[in-house]
C-alpha cells in the first residue's frame, strides 16, 4: 500500500505537482491518466524516491520513502519512461546486476530470474546484448528489471509507449497477469489502455488531482449524453430542423459542409427509452437524404477533462 | 557497494575504455623501461615518476564515463530507486576506477621482477614511489569522478578533468613564475631590499607549492616516508568524492 499525502513539487517557480493526495491499495491496479505535463512522471518519480518532494509524504507499506528509503524501496519495482538499461550488458548479466542492487539472496537468484524471464518472455534473448534488442524486448527487459526482488508494488511509467499494437496487447496481458499478486500503478495518456487494465483511475491535470474514481464511476459521470457524427447528402437546414424535432435530441450542429455534403454533430440524451438513432435514420430516409456515415463519437480524454474539471 | 563496483569494473572491459587505458599505460611504461634498460640504468622509481605525468591522459579516459554515462543513458534512476545509498554508488565507482589503475600497474610490477632477474635492485625508495603513485591516482580519480558527475557528456567531463589535472601539474611552474615576478617587481621599484624581496618571493612560492601534491610526495622516492603527504592526498580525494556525492544528491531536488 502506498499513501501519498499532500505532495508538492516545485521546479523553480513552476509547480509541477500541486498538493496531490491518494492511496494505492493492496492488490489494485491504479491508472494514472493525464495529458503530457500533467505531473504523472514527476509524481511517479517522487513515489519511487528518484526525486524529492518539495513537501508532502510518500509512505510505502508503513515506511516513509525519505526517512527509511532502503525499506521502502525494497517493496517497489519501477519502470521509468526510458527503461534504465545498460546496452553493453547481456540480459542475464543485467538481471543479475539488478539482483545485486536489490540484495536478492544468491540461492534464490536462479529460480527467481528464470521465473521472471518466463513471465515476460525474454528467455530466448537472455544471452544477447541489450543494445541489440528491439524496442519491444527492451521494454520487457525493463519490466523484468522491475520484477527482480519480488516487490509488492510495481510502478510503470507509460509502459507501452512506442510499441507496436501486438506488443501493446502483450504488455497489457502481462500487467493483467501481474495484477493478481501485485499492486500496480500504471501511467498513460491513452484512455483505452487505462480502461483495459485498471480498477481505479487518478486523473491528473496541471499538477492537481482532477478525479479519483473507478472506471465505471468515470463513465457514469460522463453518461447523460452521447455524441454522434452524421454525414449525409442533402439540404442542411431542412435536415437540421427535422433532426432537432425528434425526441431525445439535445442538440445538433453543423460541423462541416461541402456543397451538398454535410457533417452533423448530434448530442443525444441517454435518458430516452427509444434509440434516437433509428428515428434519425428513418427521418433522413423519408427526406431522401442518403446517410454516408453514422457513428458514435467516443469521448476523448479532453472531454473527460472538461466534464470533470469544468 | 560491491554490486556497483563489480558492474563498473567489468564495464571497462565491455567496451574499449579499459583496454585503451591499459594498452596506453603498458606502452608508455614499456618505452621508459626499455629506455632505462638500454642505458643500463634501471631505476623503477624514475619510471613510475615519469608515468605520473600521464595521469593527465589516462585519468580522464578512465573516469569520464563513470557518472556522465549513467545520466545520458537514464540508468541513474537505478541508484535512486533501489535499496542502495548514493555513498555506495560513489565509492563503488571510485574503487572500480582505482582497481583499473591497479591492473594497469601490474606492468610496473613485471618490470620490477625483470629488474631483479637482470641483476638490478629494487630499493625502498621504489616502493615509496609505488605508494605515492596510488595515493596520487586516488586524488586524480576522485577529481575525475567529480568532473564526470558535473555533466552528462563524456567529452565535457574529460576536458574538465584534463584541465583540473593540468592546473595541478602546473602548480610548481606557476609558483616559480610568480616568485620571479614578485621578486623582480619588488626590486625594480626598490620597495624593499633584494634580500627581503627574495624572502617574500620564496614564501609565496612555498605557499603555492604547498598545494602541489607532486612536490609534497617527492621525498618518498628517496626512501623518506611521511604520513602528511599521504594524508594530504586522501583529504583532497575525500573532498572531491564528497562533492560528487553532493552533486548526485542535489539532482534529486532540482531535476529538469
Amino acid at each position: 500500500m502506498i499513501e501519498i499525502n499532500n505532495l508538492v513539487k516545485h521546479y523553480g517557480t513552476k509547480k509541477a505537482v500541486n498538493d496531490i493526495s491518494f492511496t494505492v491499495n493492496d492488490g489494485e491496479v491504479l491508472g494514472f491518466l493525464g495529458p503530457n505535463g500533467a505531473g504523472k512522471t514527476t509524481t511517479m518519480n517522487i513515489m519511487t524516491g528518484y526525486l524529492s518532494s518539495t513537501s508532502g509524504t510518500v509512505i510505502v507499506n508503513g515506511h516513509d520513502i525519505l526517512e527509511e528509503p532502503e525499506l521502502a524501496k525494497k517493496d517497489i519495482g519501477y519502470l521509468p519512461e526510458q527503461p534504465p538499461l545498460y546496452n553493453d550488458m547481456t540480459v542475464i548479466e543485467y538481471l543479475n546486476f539488478m539482483c545485486d542492487l536489490k540484495k536478492v539472496r544468491k540461492n534464490d537468484r536462479k529460480s527467481m530470474l528464470s521465473e521472471i524471464m518466463d513471465m515476460v518472455k525474454i528467455n530466448n534473448v537472455s544471452d544477447r546484448l541489450i543494445g541489440n534488442l528491439s524496442k519491444g524486448y527492451k521494454q520487457r527487459v525493463g519490466i523484468a528489471q522491475a520484477l527482480v526482488g519480488d516487490p509488492k508494488i510495481l510502478i510503470l511509467d507509460e509502459p507501452t509507449v512506442g510499441l507496436d499494437p501486438g506488443q501493446v496487447i502483450e504488455i497489457r496481458k502481462l500487467v493483467k497477469s501481474l495484477s493478481s499478486s501485485h499492486s500496480i500503478v500504471i501511467s498513460s495518456h491513452i484512455l483505452s489502455e487505462i480502461q483495459a487494465v485498471c480498477d481505479r483511475v487518478v486523473i491528473l491535470n496541471r499538477g492537481k488531482v482532477a478525479a479519483i474514481d473507478s472506471i465505471d464511476g468515470l463513465s457514469r459521470r460522463l453518461s447523460g449524453t452521447s455524441k454522434f457524427l452524421l454525414t449525409f447528402r442533402g439540404s442542411d437546414s431542412d435536415a437540421l430542423a427535422k433532426i432537432k424535432m425528434l425526441s431525445g435530441i439535445q442538440d445538433a450542429t453543423v460541423r462541416r459542409s461541402e456543397g451538398e455534403y454535410h457533417e452533423f454533430e448530434i448530442l443525444v440524451s441517454n435518458s430516452t427509452k427509444t434509440d434516437p438513432r433509428e428515428d434519425i435514420f428513418f427521418v433522413m430516409a423519408k427526406a431522401g437524404y442518403p446517410i454516408l456515415e453514422f457513428r458514435s463519437l467516443d469521448p476523448t480524454l479532453e472531454e473527460i477533462f472538461l466534464s470533470i474539471t469544468g | 557497494m560491491f554490486a556497483i563496483f563489480k558492474r563498473e569494473l567489468l564495464s571497462y572491459f565491455r567496451n574499449p575504455t579499459g583496454y585503451i587505458a591499459i594498452a596506453l599505460f603498458s606502452f608508455i611504461s614499456g618505452v621508459y623501461f626499455i629506455n632505462l634498460l638500454t642505458r643500463g640504468a634501471i631505476n623503477i622509481s624514475s619510471e613510475i615518476t615519469q608515468m605520473r605525468s600521464f595521469f593527465i591522459i589516462i585519468v580522464p579516459i578512465v573516469t569520464m564515463g563513470l557518472f556522465s554515462e549513467d545520466r545520458r543513458r537514464g540508468t541513474e534512476v537505478l541508484y535512486y530507486t533501489n535499496p542502495i545509498t548514493l555513498f555506495d554508488v560513489v565509492m563503488g565507482k571510485f574503487l572500480a576506477a582505482m582497481s583499473l589503475f591497479f591492473i594497469m600497474f601490474i606492468n610496473v610490477f613485471i618490470h620490477m621482477i625483470m629488474t631483479k632477474i637482470l641483476g638490478g635492485v629494487v630499493v625502498t625508495g621504489d616502493w615509496g614511489t609505488v605508494i605515492v603513485f596510488f595515493f596520487l591516482a586516488a586524488l586524480f580519480v576522485a577529481l575525475g569522478c567529480f568532473a564526470s558527475a558535473l555533466t552528462d557528456s563524456q567529452l565535457i567531463s574529460a576536458i574538465v578533468c584534463f584541465v583540473f589535472i593540468l592546473v595541478i601539474q602546473l602548480v610548481s611552474t606557476f609558483a616559480s613564475f610568480l616568485e620571479t615576478g614578485v621578486v623582480t617587481l619588488l626590486e625594480t621599484f626598490n620597495i624593499v631590499n633584494s634580500e627581503t624581496a627574495n624572502a617574500i618571493g620564496s614564501t609565496i612560492s612555498d605557499a603555492i607549492n604547498w598545494l602541489d601534491p607532486f612536490t609534497k610526495t617527492n621525498n618518498f622516492r628517496y626512501g623518506v616516508f611521511s604520513v602528511i603527504p599521504l594524508f594530504f592526498c586522501i583529504s583532497i580525494a575525500v573532498f572531491f568524492l564528497y562533492l560528487t556525492f553532493r552533486i548526485l544528491e542535489k539532482k534529486r531536488w532540482s531535476q529538469k
